[in-house]
């Protein structure tokens, strides 16, 4: 299973690394959510500084879509999903390669994000560890729940209006957490305990890769 | 005890119009099975032609 | 996946099961009727709430209904068809109309809830725990019945759906803890709890339980409704368009026959 996940992993970002569709139009996308943010709240910086957590993590969900869009895509060639499956790979090894091509996606695009947010919101982080370990575990959730979505939906054609739908609100315990954990760490001193909601990120991810690599099989079948 | 009312009135009047609707869906279900049955189907479109040479004028355009 | 080639045997439904039905029905209906008979005429108004009580005896009702019985025979019905011991078309079209009709209920649930809380709170709606994870619950829903709508081999189908309700069983729990984290302003856990216990006595509480009772008889009635109309509709091949074309091939047959005698 791991071998199998490394192979479909390293498959994903090469054909990321040569196309760079994430670098030229999911990042820009989220740059172009940011200022989108900005002018809706208006030129009051404070008020962007303390929504800045909120609006990180809805920019990273949007951005979530649109990476699992193009990590189902890239096989809805024809009879590529069939190749896929006679190939012989352990379906837990793709959903665990696919997952993890998207997560190290969005990591670059989170670091990508999280310096947008400090330099247009003024963002002041206090604790940044607390930062980075809510995004790993943020991540985590996300690719998962995103790599279960998108093949749940792969050979429908209304994909691309439907996986949005399905898939944000099981994101919404991520986003919650997550923005929670991004107030603690930028309040600082005495309100800066983040660890109740990594624990529920925690929880979240292990739910989900669990049910996703016992569950992956069979819905690779139906697809 | 407006609000009474009218939270009265909205749920019920909801689940009542729903009701209706799921019986009208199932009386019209009944209704096209039972022409279903009565008439049996031609079967795969224009292929069963008539021992008369002309094909029934209902069938020619039947494509499924 | 039967094509309705030639005459296979018709979806009958039993004398009984039309008469149990229809049963339900009237009793559902009866039932609904005393509930708002005695809780907007006979019962009192409350010490505390006044006459904004009368809206739990339907409320709570709706919100069990759509929560807990719908979505949890949904959740049910979906790992039953899933496992492959007792896979069957069966729980899939269980599922969808238990589906079908909790979104009915969770409205209700949601639009209730909010005509109580305006006069109590202030706000027509309040992000708590129990609120958001309703609206979550509609939103999922909603996508169910979406994908269901995607055309499809009744087992493919069937078996994405049961997916999706699965991962929005699991979705759920963590949602209502996550908000409840978050903030809390409903009342209590369930209906059942200190805060109003001393004050529904007598006639409210047996109103209450009325209330439940009609509505979840109501659910029952609409569940079997819509299991039947599930059971029709994958007899003809599902869809609309596939009814109309059906019914056009018969009076086309019809007036062949005609036309040749």
């Amino acid at each position: 299973m791991w071998r199998d996940s490394l192979l479909v992993a390293g498959k994903d970002l090469r054909i990321e690394a040569r196309s760079r569709v994430g670098l030229s139009q999911v990042a820009p996308f989220g740059i172009v959510a940011l200022v989108l943010f900005a002018f809706a709240l208006g030129p009051d910086r404070s008020l962007m500084a303390r929504g800045a957590p909120g609006l990180f993590w809805v920019a990273v969900l949007f951005c979530t879509v649109l990476a699992v869009q193009r990590s189902v895509s890239i096989e809805s060639g024809d009879g590529a999903r069939d190749g896929l499956r006679l190939s012989g790979l352990d379906p837990a090894g793709l959903f665990l390669g696919k997952s993890v091509a998207v997560a190290a996606q969005l990591a670059v695009l989170e670091v990508v994000l999280g310096v947008g947010v400090v330099l247009l919101y003024g963002a002041r982080i206090e604790v940044p560890w607390l930062i980075a370990a809510s995004c790993v575990l943020g991540t985590v959730g996300l690719a998962a729940t995103g790599t279960l979505y998108g093949a749940l939906s792969a050979g429908l054609r209304v994909r691309e209006t439907l996986l949005p739908f399905l898939f944000l609100p099981i994101a919404a315990p991520v986003l919650l957490a997550g923005t929670r954990v991004w107030q603690a760490a930028m309040a600082g001193g005495v309100a800066s305990d983040g660890s109740p909601w990594l624990r529920l990120l925690l929880a979240f991810d292990a739910v989900y890769v669990a049910l996703g690599i016992v569950v992956f099989g069979p819905i690779q079948e139906s697809a | 005890m407006r609000y009474v009312v009218a939270g009265y009135v909205i749920v019920l009047t909801t689940l009542f119009l729903y009701g209706l609707q799921l019986v009208w869906r199932r009386r019209r279900l009944d209704r096209a099975v039972a022409r279903v049955v009565r008439a049996p189907a031609p079967g795969p479109g224009p292929a069963s032609v008539p021992a008369a040479g002309e094909p029934a004028p209902g069938l020619s355009g039947a494509d499924r | 996946m039967s094509a309705n080639r030639g005459v296979p045997a018709p979806p009958l439904q039993s004398r009984r099961g039309r008469w149990w039905t229809r049963g339900i029905g009237i009793a559902a209906a009866v039932a609904t009727v005393c509930t708002v008979w005695l809780g907007l005429w006979v019962t009192p108004p409350d010490e505390t709430q006044g006459n904004l009580v009368r809206l739990v005896y339907i409320h709570p009702g709706v919100a069990w209904v759509a929560l807990y019985l719908a979505f949890g025979m949904a959740a049910v019905a979906s790992l039953l068809y899933l496992w492959p011991r007792t896979r069957s078309l069966v729980w899939d079209r269980l599922a969808a109309a238990a589906v079908e009709v909790g979104v009915v209920f969770n409205v209700c649930t949601l639009v209730s809830g909010s005509i109580w809380g305006k006069p109590t709170w202030g706000v027509w709606w309040a992000w708590d725990a129990r609120l958001t994870s309703t609206a979550v619950l509609l939103v999922l829903f909603l996508g169910y019945l979406a994908l269901r709508r995607v055309p499809a081999e009744p087992e493919v189908r069937a078996k994405r759906s049961a997916f999706v309700a699965l991962f929005a069983a699991v979705d759920i729990p963590i949602v209502h803890f996550s908000v409840l984290w978050w903030r809390t302003l409903h009342q209590g856990a369930t209906v059942l709890n200190a805060n109003l216990s001393p004050t529904i006595h007598g006639s409210m509480a047996w109103t209450l339980l009325l209330g439940f009772v009609a509505l979840t008889l109501v659910f029952v009635w609409m569940l079997l409704v819509r299991y039947r109309i599930g059971v029709l509709e994958d007899w003809l091949g599902t869809g609309e368009l596939d009814v109309a074309l059906r019914e056009r091939q018969a009076e086309g047959a019809a007036v062949g026959e005609e036309e040749a005698a």
